[in-house]
């Protein structure tokens, strides 16, 4: 049995399902409430479509990162790592300013889903606009099962995977249009159709499936050269590509032939 | 098209090809270890496992759906949606 809980924040849909002890009573809506809390903070500090927002008031040069709250620091440090880390094709500095949403959604989500740990016996699943994280309470649980939407038919899936405790993040271009920019031409990467990765952070999965996606050709290979990640590449001509670290210890006999070079033969 | 089970120190495993004229369109890992209590641990979250593009997602039974940001505006029609509205 589980029971769902939906609201919308930074302009996306938030799912909640809860299995266990503590589905629909006062304090699976004390922590429902708690979590939506955190993501409307993190939006009121990060979000570039509030004037008032620190990000905004940096934009504008009203402030500087000293004058702002620790957390603002932390989320620009996490692009600044991004951006060494993808060779500059993932970037929270734009033309135009600051834009860390690639950062943030991931992070705010993270946290919000804290609110769930307090909550004996209870396996939760947190989604933001399709990336989330998902616990189970104990051994016996069973892994919540994840749908990887088809981006070239978004009513379908082209796969599905057993989380039981773990974060997934999907990136592409199809629901919002163009709004992934290689930042090193600045320019929308067409090689791909959709990146999904899987960690243990929701913070990272989500920066990496970004960043691939901006790495445009280049992100599968970048991708499994990343530990502790797994997950799913489509190409724009619709050919899917799994990866993870555990593909290649666990086919190690034939690990020097690549999955991606598998892939494009 | 899929290969022998391979024995390795972590366990069984088992790769599939899909082949369409003659281009690999999709590998999956059928079979991973998962044995013991150290696996099941690294295997907190698994490998994707691809879904013949003629199922629908509703019959695949899935809790969630991870998907490129779905807007407030275009969730109503999403398969996301479905999944809440059917609790």
């Amino acid at each position: 049995m589980t029971t769902r809980y939906v609201d919308h924040v930074m302009g996306m849909p938030i799912s909640l399902a809860l299995r266990g002890r503590h589905t629909d009573d006062d304090v699976a809506a004390q922590a429902w409430t708690q979590a939506l809390d955190v993501l409307r903070a993190a939006d009121r500090m990060f979000s570039t479509y509030r004037a008032d927002s620190y990000v905004c008031r940096l934009n504008r040069g009203e402030l500087t990162v000293t004058d702002c709250p620790p957390e603002v620091a932390e989320v620009l440090a996490l692009g600044e790592q991004a951006r060494c880390e993808s060779h500059g094709a993932f970037d929270v500095r734009r033309a135009a300013g600051l834009d860390p949403s690639g950062v943030v959604k991931g992070w705010a989500v993270e946290r919000a889903a804290h609110a769930f740990d307090l909550l004996a016996g209870t396996d939760y699943c947190l989604s933001a606009g399709g990336d989330m994280v998902c616990r189970v309470a104990g051994p016996n649980s069973p892994a919540w099962r994840i749908g990887i939407e088809d981006p070239h038919a978004p009513d379908k899936l082209v796969a599905v995977v057993p989380i039981r405790n773990g974060a997934i993040a999907t990136s592409g271009l199809h629901r919002r249009g163009d709004h992934i920019i290689d930042a090193r031409t600045g320019t929308t990467p067409t090689a791909l159709a959709s990146v999904t990765v899987m960690h243990r952070s929701l913070t990272q999965a989500d920066i990496d499936a970004t960043a691939a996606f901006a790495l445009g050709p280049d992100a599968l290979t970048w991708l499994q050269s990343r530990p502790g990640r797994t997950g799913l590449v489509v190409l724009a001509d619709g050919t899917r590509q799994i990866f993870g670290d555990s593909t290649r210890e666990m086919t190690s006999s034939t690990s020097s032939r690549g999955m991606g070079r598998w892939a494009t033969k | 098209m899929t290969g022998d089970v391979a024995q390795t120190q972590w366990g069984p495993v088992q790769v599939q090809l899909t082949l369409q004229s003659g281009k690999i369109t999709a590998v999956s890992v059928p079979q991973y270890p998962n044995g013991n209590r150290r696996d099941a641990e690294i295997n907190e979250y698994a490998l994707p496992i691809l879904i013949n593009e003629t199922v629908q997602a509703q019959s695949s039974q899935i809790d969630m759906v991870s998907g490129a940001t779905v807007t407030s505006d275009g969730y109503i029609r999403s398969l996301q949606s479905a999944l809440d509205q059917a609790g």
